[in-house]
């Protein structure tokens, strides 16, 4: 796989290319779910291919071809240049300029007890149809388990003597329960909605989340909701779960603090950000406990590797201190922009698409005390769980997320339950409330494989850790009128 | 319907290298140009190349799937011994309908050998037109166009193929205050006029400077047939699949045969209409079928796959919208959504609203609630105010949760003039798609909130 590279620089480079890198991958994934005790799809699926990302007069071309091969590298090379040059040509376009960067060379390996993909799929399947047996209850009409596995291998290399070779195992799985009575429907999930948790790591990471374990919990809860009273309308207290804190980090952090939103380049698509280039240092995001930290050396973290798809170094870097704006992800090109850092967060989906601008890991960093702490300070509130909608505008600045389940809050304890909780705000004023995080004994890892972005489409496997948080003056029950 | 043969032998190939009971193969080709820009330059152009095969096998009633972009005989060999793995690791599945029996498929339109044969320097130059067209603001989207090619073979006999080109483009042409939303697309590059599209995108932009806010609550409204469609699309993945109809999660469940919206309202899916993205057949080979989902304001039908058909039973058969087999747990879906027209002329459509809110397009859906079709997302690149029957002040980007079916109920007009409308966002495997939509004038569009104003 180096060699290709070797091969696809050396094409670019004489066709013209004044920088050119290249990454060869192979991708084998293995999938199993399990719907109704009855296994809906065991699928393995592998795919390969060689992705060539040049400069050319100051202008950017990529072109990819799927043989692993001398020739399918020269021809992705070629055609990449030849892209590049045409879109070069519209006079006074502005030059891309990189940030300097070391020429990188090293291997990484994910650190795995048990490889996930040398565990047999009959065992992948016993374990789904286990975890669905236990959710079996007379309200609960569809139960769902499914559990993912895959190894993908990178090579990189540069035309500035850049040569990485990385090797990632991930793996993840979760669990659903659909109650459903009288036209009503309602889901619990575990460990996380939208298809589970999943993490860069051995199956061990499986073995932990003990789905079977969970699973009468997540059906009995699912049932319940069913008679629960719906979310009340008002402006109340909100104290979020880790994993809905997850969401909230994500689209209101993560993707605004991307620098190339901030310059506008993914506003055909996913959109922009309120953030401009001179906020950094300045913007008062959230309140003085909001601390957020990008590290994509997060043991277990979906977004964890030695060097990025640029062969930039893996690092930890404040993001949010203080509850101040400190950092933005960026790529060497935004990084050039914005003359901060040399980038770090460039990544891409396989080896068919250019890499972007992407979360790695995020994080809220803890505070102090436990989660009933939290509740302590809580006279009249709701407490929601686990992600069940989303919606945020293109700046990300308003959103509307929805949760699985809620509890009221009443004079600090936990009281009844709530369905078709919904809560909106915008951006920093939501994390200008945030008053306080629970401690690091509550903070928990989640990993999450659906992070959409780019045109074409790419989805980026990213991980966040937050413990729960308490946020202040927040309206809940927003619903159809 | 056009194809060199070659994309069917490899299919016919792989499900022969499988040990297998039953075998199918699908194979999917895409040759493709994204000239993706942004500040006025392309900045993301990608080119792509792939060929992927999906082999499905059936071994003593257990069903296994494997995936490889690999075509030579080891890659077929290696997929094989992978799928029978696959199988052999799973029960047998009660609910497997079998594969397709051999069986015809209409000659449909959707490929252009003009489309076929753009060059990157073409593609490349047709984002130009769209640029220059727009000289006063950054333009930001792509222009784009692809040959896919679907061919499927399996060991019953059944072997179908098709080629497809398609090709779109989209501009938002924004400043910092300002924005304006155009797109188009078709199997025909050369029904695309990129430069119209820029233009549309500039001067919806300039009406949008000084936005104002706007109380929230129920309004009368205008959806463009941007705005439309991707509502549409969210409701129809929900609610107008069979399995999520059986399920009891849609909000046709329990409710076909009921009057539910509007006698206007007549919704077909259709992936034999020239006009939108044609398919002969879905992802499992079955022939498309015509399938009226509402008839003036009547719930009619869902959209089927083999799978589903078999769940319901006697009287129900595939309609051909089966996605490829790993990802059949998503259910059937509608990828030719078609809404009919109205009688109204577009520019007459703010007199049916007389005050309300006019939305060009919108952003970043969630379903709140399938089983009302409660449905939330942001208004973007063209908000106004509908005052005395004409658009007059643009808004800030405004906050929907909205009821679909309330929406449709409270029908005011559609407009006479059906677009295009591209619904694919290019992710995974090239697969072109979109729905056919008038412009709708609503009684019943509900604003919870606002929102940033126009522009970057």
């Amino acid at each position: 796989m180096r060699e290709l590279c070797g091969e696809a620089i050396d094409a670019a480079t004489a066709g013209g290319a004044g920088y050119a890198d290249a990454r060869a991958v192979t991708r084998r994934a293995q999938n199993v779910a399990t719907k109704n005790g009855e296994v809906e799809s065991v699928s393995d699926g592998e795919t390969e291919g060689v992705g060539v990302r040049v400069l050319v007069n100051g202008a950017w071309g990529f072109a990819c071809d799927r043989r692993l091969t001398e020739e399918g590298a020269r021809s992705a090379a070629e055609r990449a240049v030849a892209f590049a040059r045409a879109s070069a040509s519209r006079a006074g376009r502005r030059q891309v300029e990189l940030a300097p960067a070391p020429a990188e060379k090293g291997e990484y390996r994910t650190p795995a007890k048990r490889d996930p993909m040398d565990v047999p799929l009959s065992e992948k399947v016993d374990l789904c149809l286990r975890a669905e047996g236990a959710m079996r209850h007379e309200d609960v009409k569809i139960t769902e388990a499914t559990v993912r596995s895959q190894r993908e291998e990178r090579a990189f290399q540069s035309s500035e003597g850049a040569d990485v070779y990385q090797e990632f195992v991930e793996c993840g799985g979760g669990i659903d329960a659909l109650a459903i009575r009288d036209g009503k429907v309602q889901i619990r999930s575990y460990p996380s909605a939208h298809g589970g948790s999943s993490s860069q790591s051995g199956w061990e990471y499986i073995d932990g989340l003990d789905l079977p374990a969970h699973a009468p919990r997540v059906a009995e809860e699912a049932a319940a909701l069913l008679r629960a009273d719906p979310c009340p309308s008002g402006v109340t207290t909100v104290v979020l779960d880790s994993e809905q804190m997850v969401l909230q980090v994500h689209e209101s952090v993560g993707h605004p603090t991307e620098l190339d939103r901030v310059y506008g380049t993914e506003a055909a698509y996913a959109g922009t950000s309120f953030l401009r280039p001179g906020d950094l240092g300045s913007l008062r995001y959230g309140s003085d406990l909001m601390n957020i930290t990008a590290d994509s050396t997060t043991e277990g973290g979906l977004g964890t590797f030695a060097y990025d798809d640029e062969g930039v170094p893996a690092g930890r870097q404040p993001v949010v201190e203080s509850g101040v704006l400190n950092g933005f992800l960026s790529s060497r090109e935004t990084a050039r922009l914005i003359g901060a850092g040399n980038g770090g967060s460039m990544r891409a989906d396989g080896w068919s698409r250019m890499p972007l601008v992407r979360m790695t890991n995020l994080h809220l960093e803890p505070g102090a005390g436990s989660f009933d702490d939290l509740l302590a300070d809580v006279d009249d509130g709701i407490f929601m769980c686990t992600n069940k909608s989303w919606s945020i505008d293109d700046k990300r600045l308003n959103f509307q997320f929805g949760t699985q389940i809620a509890w009221e809050i009443k004079n600090g304890k936990l009281g009844r339950m709530l369905r078709d909780a919904t809560y909106m705000g915008t951006t920093p004023i939501f994390w200008s409330g945030l008053d306080a995080v629970a401690g690091p004994d509550e903070w928990e890892l989640y990993g999450l494989t659906n992070c959409g972005k780019g045109q074409p489409g790419q989805h980026a496997h990213v991980s966040h850790g937050t413990s729960p948080g308490r946020f202040r003056n927040v309206q809940v029950g927003v619903r159809d009128v | 319907m056009t194809s060199d043969g070659r994309a069917v032998e490899l299919a016919d190939r792989a499900w022969r290298t499988a040990e297998a009971d039953e075998a199918d193969a699908v194979v999917q080709v895409e040759e493709s140009g994204f000239a993706r820009f942004a500040g006025s330059e392309v900045h993301q152009p990608t080119l792509i190349s792939d060929e992927s095969i999906t082999l499905r096998v059936v071994r003593d009633g257990k069903v296994g799937c494997a995936v490889t972009n690999r075509t030579d005989d080891e890659g077929l060999r290696e997929m094989a011994r992978r799928a029978a793995e696959a199988a052999d690791s799973a029960p047998p599945d009660p609910g497997y309908a079998g594969l397709q029996p051999p069986a015809p498929v209409a000659d449909v339109a959707g490929y252009d050998e003009d489309t076929a044969g753009l060059t990157p320097e073409e593609q490349a130059a047709l984002a130009a037109e769209a640029i220059e067209a727009a000289p006063e603001y950054g333009l930001y989207g792509y222009f784009t166009s692809g040959l896919t090619e679907t061919a499927i073979a399996s060991s019953t006999g059944h072997s179908v193929s098709q080629r497809m080109t398609d090709a779109s483009v989209l501009a938002i042409a924004a400043s910092d205050d300002a924005s304006g939303y155009a797109e188009a697309t078709s199997w025909k590059a050369g029904d695309l006029d990129p430069a119209a599209c820029g233009r549309e995108a500039a001067e919806k932009a300039a009406r949008t400077r000084g936005a104002t806010e706007i109380e929230a609550g129920t309004h009368a409204a205008i959806l463009e047939p941007y705005a439309f469609s991707e509502l549409l699309w969210y409701f129809g993945f929900s609610s107008l699949s069979a399995l999520s109809c059986l399920e009891g999660r849609s909000y046709l469940s329990g409710r076909l045969g009921e009057k539910l919206f509007h006698e206007s309202f007549t919704l077909i899916d259709d992936g034999l209409d020239p006009e939108g993205m044609p398919k002969a057949f879905d992802l499992e080979g079955v022939p498309k079928q015509r399938v009226t989902l509402v008839e003036q304001g009547v719930a009619k039908d869902v959209v089927w796959d083999r799978r589903t058909a078999k769940r319901a039973g006697e009287g129900h058969e595939s309609t051909g919208h089966a996605l490829t087999a790993p990802a059949q747990g998503f259910g059937p879906l509608p990828l030719n959504l078609s809404v009919a027209g109205g009688d109204v002329p577009t520019p007459k459509l703010p007199e049916r609203v007389g005050d309300g809110i006019y939305v060009t397009r919108l952003h970043y859906l969630g379903v709140v609630d399938p089983r009302e079709g409660i449905i939330t997302g942001m208004t973007r690149d063209g908000t106004f105010k509908i005052e005395g029957g004409k658009v007059t002040k643009p808004l800030v980007n405004l906050r929907f949760t909205t009821s679909f079916p309330k929406l449709v109920e409270g029908i005011l007009g559609l407009s006479e003039e059906v677009v295009l409308v591209n619904r694919s966002d290019y992710y995974d495997e090239r697969y072109p798609f979109g729905t056919r939509v008038p412009a709708i004038a609503t009684s019943a569009f509900t604003i919870v909130g606002t929102g940033s104003g126009p522009g970057l």
